[in-house]
């Protein structure tokens, strides 16, 4: 008996039909094709089968304008998912021997609908700034931190902060989040304006705003919110400190 | 020979439950050429695991077919649990492999019933449906649910089937045996059905396996590829297994081994019954997979091989989950069955290769 | 006798109790754990809102301020992934499926204050 196992590989465009020609020679069954978008492009799977071992070739970031070659006249069972592929991602594959031409799936839209929305990639782009500007905040701080007392720290989360921790989440619950850091914010400020000397309410977060803070989060995200906000609090106790 | 006219067939027509349109190509009463054409209950269903997190998107994944629902839940969470690495508890696999083959007979006899009914059997088709309906009985005492069972998750499954139940289970299926035995013998020995049935639709082996076709379509043409013999999961344990296969080819042959393979699942679920490991159903799913971790699988439905495939992106979104299901892989041994047949055979030859469209087109 | 094999079968039905039942003059007992409707025990409910981040079909809707809990029984898939995710255990499976209507409705769930009663 064949145990099952699975082999992922890399391959040039070029070499996609060459390759499909040895399998068809060498006796491995088609599995399938299929399309994913990414950043640089949309990534080909060839899926092939030989005796229980699956091999998933892969063709990385395929253009726009490269021409794919059908591997149809080896493995006609194919046409399915090349038309689809064709339809659904826009990916030119030429000489399919079942060409609909766009017209296998039945579609009210007629241009290809790409897997990244437009929303998708505004957030991607924006969660890529936002990591970028962390970055170079931290390299900062760091540089900073013999410094005396960031009163930043203190004075609760900032704007960028804000803006870090909503761009993973979806709009309205974005919009939440931000009325409730920048309440916060606001006590925090008021906090350190009017108690300065003792160095305990100025510490920022108490583990009860910890806790009531982390309520509404599912539990990955509180564990993160978690440790953001212990780390924050340590700093301003640290700042406090310092202040002292 | 005549002049060549183009038939259309589907997207309704009463042999299909389901939108299929064929574009047959006919001279006198033979059909020359057969185009398929899909795309009319394409449903998004793969994009929309962007939007749901992993452990959300499973009761996605089972409702994009009716008839193979169980089996894609578990081909899914199969896929990511290859994905993130965890390893479910052997009696959790067990279950999953039950309802599976549970599913594959209720599958089988509602297919039955149809082709019954297909060639004007209908008497059959009835008693085919009431046996059909003792194991959708069974889902609904065991998971709660009668077509969609929302029973598997990641991880592991979220009921648990203890030994009454069981028992209770192996007892119905011991009835639906008796009565489906008697069905079955005389389905495959009518002559009327034999009239039908014998020498239409021909595929030979190596077409077969020139055009990798799946399931009891590929198993008829005596190709003997089944998933099952791989022996994951459950199907390890058990002592002996081999498909199903006939060598005709024909649509008597695909009649016989889906016949066949009832009684396959019904000993597949006994013996696992027997054989049935104490211990936990679930193990906790924590994490999300990590960015650009891929994993591919492959699961035996009733209408053949099907593959899984899941990108993970270091959310608990997925960056993308492929289903490539049994029918359209079978869609080009499809076409070229029908080449050459009788106008008449046409729905009979489409029926014996079970297409399911929802499936194909998610 | 090629046409007439599943005769003793046929024959044999005319006498047996029949398979189906006069629905809906009678139904068939609901087996324990049939998946009909979710329920909610207000007296537990703490209105943390994880049953609504754990739907699939975003059936659950929890208004904290407002001190509700409502689910859409025409969105509900009855998956039970809320009832496995609630930390009080006050949600539940109900076997009665929820009557067909002409218009789709939500159903609203008050949840009483325990700081307020106490």
């Amino acid at each position: 008996m064949d145990r099952f196992s699975q082999v992922f590989n890399e391959v040039p465009l070029a070499e996609v039909h060459d390759l499909a020609a040895r399998r068809a020679e060498e006796g491995w069954r088609y599995v399938q094709i299929l399309a994913v978008n990414t950043e640089e492009g949309i990534d080909l799977v060839y899926s092939y089968m030989k005796d229980g071992l699956l091999e998933n070739d892969t063709v990385k970031a395929v253009g726009a304008d490269d021409a794919v070659p059908s591997i149809t006249d080896l493995f006609l069972e194919a046409f399915v998912c090349e038309n689809e592929i064709h339809d659904l991602y826009g990916v030119a594959i030429e000489n399919i021997a079942i060409d609909f031409g766009g017209m296998f799936y039945q579609l009210a839209e007629k241009a290809p609908m790409t897997v990244v929305s437009p929303e998708q990639l505004a957030a991607r782009e924006k969660a890529k700034k936002i990591a970028a500007a962390k970055a170079a905040k931290e390299a900062a701080a760091k540089g900073e931190q013999a410094a005396p007392a960031a009163p930043a720290a203190v004075a609760g989360p900032t704007e960028e902060e804000i803006q870090a921790k909503i761009a993973g989440l979806d709009p309205e619950k974005a919009a939440k989040v931000r009325a409730a850091m920048e309440a916060k914010a606001k006590k925090a400020a008021a906090a350190a304006e009017a108690a300065a000397v003792p160095a305990a309410p100025s510490a920022a977060l108490t583990e009860e705003e910890i806790q009531a803070k982390i309520a509404g989060l599912d539990p990955e995200k509180a564990a993160k919110v978690r440790a953001a906000l212990e780390a924050k609090a340590k700093k301003a106790a640290a700042a406090a400190g310092k202040g002292e | 020979m005549g002049k060549a006219t183009v038939i259309p067939f589907g997207p309704q027509h009463p042999v299909l439950p389901e939108p299929l349109h064929l574009d047959l190509v006919v001279q006198d009463e033979t059909v020359v050429d057969v185009l398929p054409q899909i795309g009319f209950v394409h449903r998004g269903l793969e994009k929309l695991v962007e939007t749901r997190d992993y452990n959300q998107f499973i009761y996605i994944a089972e409702r994009i077919c009716g008839i193979c629902a169980t089996g894609h839940s578990i081909g899914y969470a199969e896929t990511v649990e290859a994905l993130m690495g965890v390893e479910i508890p052997k009696r959790a696999e067990y279950l999953r492999i039950i309802w599976h083959e549970l599913s594959r007979v209720h599958s089988h006899l509602l297919w039955l019933g149809l082709a019954a009914d297909a060639f004007g059997f209908e008497s059959m088709f009835m008693h085919c449906w009431r046996l059909r309906e003792r194991v959708l009985d069974l889902f609904e005492k065991t998971t709660g649910g009668r077509v969609i069972l929302s029973v598997v998750k990641v991880g592991g499954v979220v009921r648990d089937i203890d030994a009454t139940q069981m028992a209770e289970i192996i007892a119905v299926l011991d009835g639906i045996k008796d009565d489906y035995t008697k069905i079955m013998n005389t389905l495959l020995t009518d002559t009327s059905v034999k009239n039908r049935t014998v020498g239409v639709g021909h595929i030979s082996t190596e077409d077969a396996r020139a055009l990798s076709m799946v399931g009891p379509f590929a198993r008829a043409s005596n190709l003997p590829y089944d998933v099952r013999s791989f022996g994951k999961g459950a199907y390890g344990d058990l002592a002996d297994f081999q498909p199903i296969v006939a060598t005709e080819g024909d649509c008597y042959a695909r009649v016989k081994v889906r016949c066949l393979e009832v009684l396959q699942s019904i000993e597949i679920i006994k013996e696992l019954a027997a054989k049935m490991p104490a211990g936990d159903i679930e193990v906790a799913v924590k994490g999300a997979p990590a960015d650009g971790a891929q994993a591919s699988n492959v699961l035996e439905q009733p209408r053949g091989e099907c593959y899984y495939y899941a990108r993970g992106n270091g959310s608990k979104n997925l960056e993308r989950m492929r289903i490539r299901t049994p029918t359209s892989q079978n869609l080009a041994g499809m076409t070229v069955a029908l080449k050459g047949c009788d106008l008449a055979d046409v729905n009979m030859i489409i029926l014996t290769i079970d297409p399911c469209i929802s499936c194909t087109e998610r | 006798m090629g046409s007439f094999k599943l005769g003793g079968m046929t024959f044999g039905s005319l006498f047996k109790k029949p398979e189906t039942v006069l629905y809906p003059f009678e139904t068939k007992p609901a087996p324990a754990g049939l998946k009909g409707h979710i329920v909610n025990d207000v007296s537990l409910c703490i209105l943390c809102g994880i049953c609504a981040k754990a739907c699939p079909a975003d059936a659950i809707v929890v208004e904290k301020k407002e001190r509700t809990w409502a689910i859409d029984p025409f969105r509900c898939v009855q998956c039970g992934s809320c009832v496995r995710a609630c930390p009080k255990a006050c949600l539940a499976m109900d076997p009665a499926y929820t009557p067909i209507a002409t218009a789709q409705s939500c159903t609203v769930i008050e949840v009483p204050d325990p700081k307020a009663t106490a």
